[in-house]
């Protein structure tokens, strides 16, 4: 549906790219959440899917049609007039869209549903809530009926109930064959809803796949409680190999492979006679995986 | 979706700013009242210093050697065509000065004893004992007028009592003047006229108000711009062209909106409250005032969109949009007549584009001047319009790219 080739972008008097030699595919019917850390260039990235920048080198291909036919852009600012209802707003994003009369009341319609907007359709958004915001945005996204949605932190700033409203639309969404590109700050968000995740640093996708691809690639970890000190020769090793951490007075991680490389970090212990009092193997979070890449929290500033 | 008619999209643009702009009727009312209270308070202000001749002086006549002659002079200077028709007496001349420091009095004239041994003196050449005190708060020109009007007066006086002792001499009959021969008559002509204090006052600050717009445009402007609006539309297909167009016809009718009323405070308000009332032209120079106007407005929306183009923050656009404003406005002969500034002045006048619909509203209020004698003044103004409206083309697009 929407591919982007080896894009590098830099902003002006900017040392660095904003983004480097980025390549990345969206799929009907699929959910692509993108993960980095604030100013690692999701925001750019999206800007250039959205057509609004252009790319230095590098393409962004659309599968059919002109992008503004075929994108619902969702900003992660509440990108609305804040003086005009929701219907009103709703009705100007339509018509600046190109779409008027019957064609417009109905696709207005079906924006409202989606959104569950009914109840303060005729409030000024100024005076909305964060999620009934949220829902807004969306909305005026998907009036177009766009096959592609570029959604950046869709649910930011919201209440639980409006999180998960959210978030029900958007796989209702996917699951009527449209291909989302998701930004979030919450990497729970992108474990539950995500089909694909790429993770981008510093203007690189860093990795790119299923959750259990990315998760697996990335090994087990192993958390040991012994019964006496590590020898030194072992922790050196470890330390070396498998980025042994103490976590505690005679507790450590260390990452694996795989998980049952566990018996032979268990037989060495052994050799050692040092006493195992508990040990567990399993494999690395998201977020495991995205601070290995990213040395970095989702929340950190750039 | 870019193939979508160009209409339905400029009319849901014009639309969101019809309602936007219902939604602040305070900016709105920024809009209309201030220029209209500026214009009601400088035809008043100014309406002397427009017109001096018909400045009406509060005098007071201080006699103090109280001869038949001194009496005589105090009663022409007070007489309805003498120097001083309203003139009040005083007992003293520290009487007098009291009077106009405390601004009780414009001017005074202090007849001193030995008038009439003066007058009656056979060298013309040695003054009278007559002075002349001013507020110095009255303008300089108009303290000169009265001083020779006194002194015209104290002419003819002279002249009469001459012309007494010469009879008295010669035993014969003398043509003797029993007042001032009058004011030579004074005709303004030529295309070089001066506007009235309601000629000047109602073209300037309506066409300060035009451009006062940046006020209540540029912050909104810049909110869509930092929320993400202008990119949402621009996503949808929407330009920086077509984002202005969609927004410069709404304003320009606001402008229009406010043209009428200044003209109606000029034609109906200032002459209730005493003032002298705005002539309209009619028939052609109407249609002319309207064109006229509607340049005007193209240029004062169109800069506006340059300041909201080019600011990062709503406090930059307010800074440069009014100073930007009181700069042409003080240049353009808006805030200071043109007519009294230095011939150097008046020239710097020129880089002005209030100053280019300053001076054609007075072509068509004073001159009645053709379409085709303005016509370079409409071209001046509609120039700018267009190259603030490519500058903000460009600045937008620069902005949109890197997400300013």
């Amino acid at each position: 549906m929407l591919a982007l080739s080896e894009v590098r972008f830099r902003y002006p008097q900017a040392d660095a790219d904003a983004l480097s030699g980025v390549s990345l595919s969206l799929r009907a019917g699929e959910i692509l959440g993108l993960l980095g850390p604030n100013g690692a260039g999701k925001s750019t990235l999206i800007a250039l899917l959205a057509g609004v920048a252009r790319p230095d080198s590098g393409s962004v291909t659309h599968a059919e049609g002109a992008p503004a036919r075929r994108l619902g852009w969702a900003p992660q600012d509440f990108a609305f007039y804040p003086a005009l209802s929701a219907r009103e707003n709703l009705a100007v994003f339509a018509g600046a869209a190109g779409l008027g009369g019957a064609e417009a009341r109905q696709r207005i319609d079906a924006a409202v549903a989606l959104g569950q907007l009914d109840s303060f359709i005729d409030k000024p958004a100024l005076r909305l809530s964060g999620g009934m915001k949220r829902r807004l945005n969306l909305a005026i996204a998907m009036l177009a009926d766009p096959p592609v949605l570029l959604l950046d932190e869709p649910t930011v700033g919201v209440d639980p109930q409006s999180r998960a409203f959210l978030l029900d639309a958007v796989r209702a969404l996917r699951d009527q064959g449209k291909a989302i590109l998701y930004t979030s700050h919450y990497m729970e968000e992108i474990e539950a809803i995500a089909d694909r995740i790429a993770i981008l640093d510093h203007g690189r996708i860093l990795r790119e796949g299923t959750l259990a691809e990315i998760c697996g690639e990335a090994g087990a970890q192993a958390t040991l409680r012994l019964g006496g000190p590590l020898p030194a020769p072992l922790a050196q090793a470890w330390a070396a190999r498998n980025a042994l951490q103490a976590i505690g007075p005679q507790a450590w991680t260390l990452n694996l492979a795989r998980a049952d490389e566990l018996s032979g970090v268990l037989a060495a212990l052994a050799a050692d006679k040092v006493p195992v009092l508990a040990a567990q193997v399993g494999n690395a979070s998201l977020e495991d995986v995205f601070l290995r890449l990213t040395h970095r929290s989702l929340r950190d500033e750039a | 979706m870019s193939e979508a008619p160009l209409f339905t999209r400029l009319l849901a643009l014009w639309r969101k700013e019809w309602i936007a702009l219902r939604r602040d009727p305070q900016a709105l009312a920024a809009l209309f009242l201030m220029p209209a209270v500026f214009i009601l308070i400088m035809s008043f202000a100014l309406r002397d210093a427009f017109n001096p001749g018909a400045m009406r002086l509060r005098s007071v006549v201080v006699d103090l050697e109280r001869s038949k002659l001194s009496e005589n002079f105090a009663l022409q200077l007070r007489a309805p065509e003498g120097a001083a028709p309203n003139a009040a007496p005083a007992e003293s001349e520290a009487q007098a000065r009291a009077l106009l420091d405390r601004g009780m009095a414009d001017v005074a004239v202090v007849i001193d004893k030995g008038f009439a041994q003066g007058l009656r003196g056979a060298d013309l050449g040695v003054a009278l004992p007559v002075k002349v005190l001013a507020d110095p708060t009255v303008a300089i020109a108009v303290q000169q007028g009265f001083r020779q009007a006194v002194t015209a007066q104290l002419g003819s006086l002279r002249a009469a009592e001459f012309s007494r002792r010469v009879q008295s001499l010669m035993g014969m009959p003398m043509p003797v003047a029993t007042a001032g021969p009058g004011l030579v008559p004074l005709e303004q002509t030529g295309s070089r006229m001066q506007p009235s204090a309601v000629q000047q006052s109602v073209p300037a600050w309506l066409i300060f108000g035009a451009f006062f717009v940046v006020i209540p445009l540029a912050p909104v402007f810049i909110a869509e711009r930092r929320q993400g609006t202008l990119q949402r539309l621009h996503a949808l297909g929407l330009g920086p062209g077509l984002l202005l167009a969609g927004k410069l016809p709404p304003f320009v009718l606001v402008n229009l909106a406010q043209a009428l009323l200044m003209l109606a405070v000029g034609v109906w308000g200032v002459p209730l409250l005493g003032g002298e009332a705005l002539h309209l032209p009619d028939g052609a120079g109407l249609l002319r005032l309207g064109v006229l106007t509607l340049a005007v407005s193209f240029a004062a929306v169109s800069w506006a969109f340059l300041v909201a183009s080019f600011a990062r923050s709503t406090e930059q656009a307010t800074i440069i949009g009014g100073v930007g404003n009181i700069l042409m406005g003080a240049l353009g002969g808006v805030m200071v007549p043109k007519f009294v500034m230095p011939a150097g002045m008046q020239a710097l006048t020129a880089i002005s584009p209030m100053s280019w619909a300053l001076d054609a509203y007075l072509d068509v209020f004073l001159r009645g001047a053709p379409f085709a004698a303005l016509l370079p003044r409409l071209a001046a103004l509609c120039v700018f319009a267009l190259l603030c409206l490519a500058a903000s083309v460009l600045l937008l697009r620069r902005r949109d790219a890197y997400q300013h």
